[in-house]
């Protein structure tokens, strides 16, 4: 059996790498709006420019405009440099401020063509920045409605962060658009999100490597190594986690650095992953593993069962560890220390009795239950917060949920970024009967795991599977939330779930299927709960 | 605050007014789907595929079978019905995805027969059954927190629960094994601590307990659990999971040679005698096997409701080998018939639950225990006998010629024998009630 999700060299190739990269964003601009740069690039006339907080921005006009302009929101950016780091971050990245007016250009032309305008901002601090964000789209629409006086209707919509932003454009600013769709939205507070990735960081610290940080990195280049050694550790350890279910499916052993008790690592190590992929809220179906399928013989039950599931929480569990770590060190240098805070925070309440009953097997049963949560509970790796930093990190904007314009949301089920969570509690506030808000969950297929005779077969991320994966979105299902936005803005109101549904039902294929159904829910972020 | 005076700024430079309330509109009442005229649509998710398979695999079609008899003679009030299933292969995540599948996909009226605990809590929640109102017909699973009505207000279960069946356990080795200490053998869920809460409530603890998560029970953890346990003094060992968990343990013991040396006692859910023989266990090691039941035997052709269930499988389920599974799923099938009648012509979900609430208790079913359903009770059959299998697979009463019932609750009630006797078979099979 081989699971390929973390390659051996990995945390060595990351270390010497990202030495030399060393850099803190602290982009400043001159705090001066220009006048749009505008040139006609084939039949569309592109403008761009810098608003008044030093965001770039871009307004992309069809020759034959429709009236409508679409305004995008682009998800969190990492405020510092990273250099390449196989499985999390293949290309070594700068810090990048570029105007973002579609979620990718195939979208972008395809909405060009169709007559939209699009429109969309830099911001000007990468990280969690919703509040300067919400100033920078209004200069957006200001410019492009001064520069296009033809300009009748504005849809805001965007991604993770941009959510976010769209939702708090739309309760703060409900004049300024006509329409909003927050894509695999973030909500409510950005302690929500950090809880939610700083929590599944303090558990894999806990059980299997104490020596990891997870936040109060150091000011300067100490720090940003700090932040690199983390990487490398929570890397080696997802490594090690790996290796040892490749080598023993059934009780795999536990990594090195694990101080945790001879006796509590007697339980197979995926049963303690997984514990702790459940106590933070991580998905439990990812990429490759649907927690359903087996391959054929021995493991056919017991692989979706007990293994799958904790495979899930390793693949997804990379993307939020990263989160947890890149963001939270951004941001300790936007508030000036540590504004996560688990010191009263109590993990094993975090574990709900319905997982703990639906995953009783992966965990190994209720004695391994009551030992993990015991560890958990004593041994749980503790921080505060310092108190000022904790208090401008939670001085940012927090939503109401209030739904003012018609409103679009679509949210992958197994978002291992932004779980479904999120956008449950814009339902909740809203209302699920709300006619001004429709919700579409994509759904993960009925099983989708692949298997190389006993092996499970690690799938590309190139090719994400449906409902799986951060803001993963199709063509089809992008554009089909733009034709429903679009709509409501020119009626000012959506149109009737039915209607939606037939809409849906022309882009579901058999792999991917959105669902709008105002009964389904998902589970609460653990702030929320 | 200069950057909210900037926005403020901004937008009223740009704006014109708004309308800043979001109306709260309720939901137009709809009729329930999966009913039309001539069909009631059902819909069950259970394991065909996979271990679980192996031993539960024949329940979707012995239901089936029932509803093609039933339809083939008239329907419910006009109504054929058809039954959708879908493979959950006992696992809880593809149980959560098919029970969706059938509410979404399969727009079914009523679901009825899902099984398992860990698999269809998590399938109850995911897919909205309460929020839809969806009649969640007669799970197979003791689970006691399924009659929490709070939590799961459309369902009903048919087995007694766990906990009762401890307890009537703790009962019959009180008064046939001179009240021998045991060690018990159990799932690491629900399962076994139901159970063990049940012989706690009956001040009958175990003297040796051994859990394992579901899935987890191999020749050698089997052989394993077994070795250490004939080191001891005990010499009754209780098994309460399932029966391919059974059979596994039971093969041990052959393999072992402790054939005899211990007493197995098997529960309800692990004791089927044609599944352990179908899974290899010898005929000699089940001879004796004390086993619970609250089903008439399903061997045994006396019994009207297993000759009748019998001639159905061989006309709509042919090359179906007739055994306690099948005859748990058309029993499951013919009380579903009642409860559709009980509900009347006009059909709908909460009429279906309401008319399983107020008259469940009077269906006539093949069960040799009572059946419990009522406004505050979501479990069905409330009671158990004890019997030995003999190497024929034949489950014959441990004592006496004819079945001793035990009824008793979840909580702290006592056991006591019944003198309930059942309902009579419906003419031909087919209910007539309403």
């Amino acid at each position: 059996m081989k699971t390929t999700l973390i390659r051996k060299s990995l945390a060595t190739a990351v270390a010497t790498a990202l030495i030399a990269t060393f850099s803190v964003a602290t982009t400043q601009f001159a705090a001066a709006a220009d006048t749009p740069t505008c040139n006609t690039v084939g039949t569309n006339q592109i403008c761009t420019g810098t608003d008044d907080l030093g965001a770039k921005y871009e307004i992309r006009m069809p020759s034959k405009f429709n009236g409508t302009l679409m305004l995008w929101s682009h998800g969190i950016r990492y405020a510092v440099p990273l250099p390449a780091i196989p499985v999390v971050n293949p290309v070594a990245t700068a810090v990048n401020m570029a105007a973002e007016v579609a979620p990718s250009e195939a979208v972008a032309n395809a909405l060009l063509a169709q007559g939209y305008a699009l429109a969309g901002s830099g911001f000007n601090r990468q990280g969690w920045n919703a509040e300067d964000a919400v100033i920078s789209n209004i200069q957006v629409i200001n410019t492009a409605k001064t520069q296009f006086p033809k300009i009748k209707k504005v849809t805001a919509w965007g991604v993770s962060m941009g959510g976010f932003i769209t939702q708090s454009l739309q309760e703060q600013f409900p004049a300024m658009i006509d329409a909003a769709a927050p894509l695999c939205t973030a909500t409510n507070t950005p302690l929500a999100e950090f809880k939610y990735a700083g929590d599944f960081l303090f558990g894999i610290k806990t059980f299997f490597d104490p020596t990891i940080m997870g936040s109060g990195y150091a000011a300067g280049q100490a720090g940003y190594m700090q932040m690199i050694g983390d990487i490398q550790k929570v890397l080696t350890v997802f490594g090690s986690i790996s290796a040892a279910i490749t080598a023993n499916p059934v009780a795999p052993a536990w990594p090195a650095s694990s101080t945790a008790p001879a006796a509590l690592q007697a339980i197979p190590v995926r049963s303690a992953l997984l514990l702790v992929g459940l106590m933070a809220g991580i998905p439990t179906q990812s990429n490759s593993f649907d927690a359903s399928s087996g391959p054929a013989g021995p493991l056919e039950t017991s692989f979706g069962l007990a293994i799958s599931p904790a495979l899930a929480v390793l693949e997804n569990g990379v993307q939020g560890a990263m989160l947890a770590i890149v963001g939270t060190y951004g941001e300790e240098l936007k508030m000036g220390g540590r504004f996560y805070d688990n010191s009263k925070t109590n993990w094993a309440t975090q574990i709900s009795q319905d997982d703990l009953d639906s995953y009783n097997a992966a965990l190994s049963g209720t004695s391994a239950i009551t030992a993990m949560i015991g560890y958990l509970t004593v041994a749980g790796q503790r921080v505060t917060a310092d108190a000022i930093a904790k208090a401008r990190f939670e001085s940012q904007y927090v939503q109401t949920g209030q739904v003012n314009v018609p409103t679009v949301a679509m949210t992958g089920m197994a978002d291992p970024i932004v779980p479904p969570g999120n956008t449950q509690w814009l339902i909740d506030k809203a209302g699920k009967n709300n006619k001004k808000l429709v919700v579409l969950w994509n759904k993960t297929p009925e099983t989708y795991t692949e298997f190389n005779g006993q092996s499970p077969v690690s799938k590309s991320p190139a090719t994400p599977t449906n409902g799986t994966g951060h803001c993963n979105f199709t063509l089809d299902q992008l554009l089909l939330v733009a034709k429903i936005a679009n709509s409501a803005a020119k009626s000012g109101k959506l149109p009737s779930d039915k209607s939606i549904n037939s809409m849906v039902a022309k882009v579901n294929t058999w792999d991917t299927t959105l669902v709008l159904d105002r009964d389904l829910a998902a589970t609460p972020l653990k702030y929320n709960q | 605050m200069i950057r909210t005076r900037n926005l403020k700024r901004l937008v009223i430079a740009s704006m014109g007014v708004g309308s800043l309330v979001g109306a709260l509109v309720a939901p137009a009442q709809a009729a329930d789907p999966g009913v039309t005229a001539t069909t009631i649509k059902l819909g069950i998710s259970s394991p065909t595929t996979g271990s679980a398979g192996r031993v539960y695999g024949k329940l979707p079609g012995a239901m089936k079978a029932y509803f093609d008899y039933i339809n083939a003679n008239g329907g419910v009030n006009g109504r054929k019905i058809t039954l959708v299933h879908r493979d959950d292969k006992y696992l809880p995540t593809l149980a959560a995805t098919q029970t969706t599948n059938l509410i979404l996909k399969d727009q079914v009226f009523a679901l009825v027969g899902a099984l398992g605990t860990a698999t269809h809590s998590k399938a109850y929640t995911a897919a909205a059954l309460a929020a839809k109102n969806v009649p969640d017909l007669f799970v197979n699973t003791g689970y006691s927190g399924f009659a929490n009505k709070t939590k799961y207000p459309t369902t009903f279960t048919i087995l007694p629960s766990y906990a009762m069946e401890a307890k009537v356990m703790a009962k019959y080795i009180k008064d046939n094994l001179a009240g021998q200490p045991f060690a018990l053998f159990a799932q690491a869920d629900e399962f076994g601590k139901d159970g063990i809460a049940g012989f706690t409530a009956a001040k009958t603890p175990p003297a040796n307990t051994q859990l394992y998560p579901t899935s987890s029970v191999t020749s050698d953890v089997a052989k394993t659990y077994l070795t250490a346990i004939s080191a001891t003094p005990l010499k009754l060992v209780i098994l309460f999971g399932t029966t391919d968990v059974t059979a596994t343990v039971l093969k041990a013991a052959e393999d072992l040679n402790l054939v005899g040396k211990l007493t197995f006692m098997a529960g309800s859910v692990g004791g089927d005698a044609n599944t352990l023989l179908a899974l290899g266990v010898k005929p000699t090691t089940i001879d004796g096997l004390v086993a619970a039941s609250f089903f008439p035997d399903a061997k045994d052709t006396t019994d009207a409701y297993v000759s009748q269930f019998m001639e159905i499988n061989t006309k709509y389920n042919p090359g179906v080998t007739f055994d306690n599974v099948v005859l748990q799923g058309m029993n499951s099938a013919m009380l579903t018939v009642q409860a559709l009648r009980a509900a009347g012509k006009d059909l709908t979900r909460a009429g279906l639950i309401s008319a399983i609430e107020s008259k469940g208790a009077t269906f006539a079913s093949a069960g040799l225990v009572p059946l419990n359903f009522s406004s505050t009770s979501r479990i069905g059959y409330n009671g158990y006998w004890f019997g030995k299998l003999n190497a024929k697979g034949e489950l014959k009463p441990a004592t006496g010629t004819t079945p001793v019932v035990y009824t008793t609750d979840s909580g702290a009630g006592d056991v006591v024998k019944s003198d309930y006797k059942r309902l009579p078979l419906p003419a031909k099979g087919i209910p007539t009630n309403s």
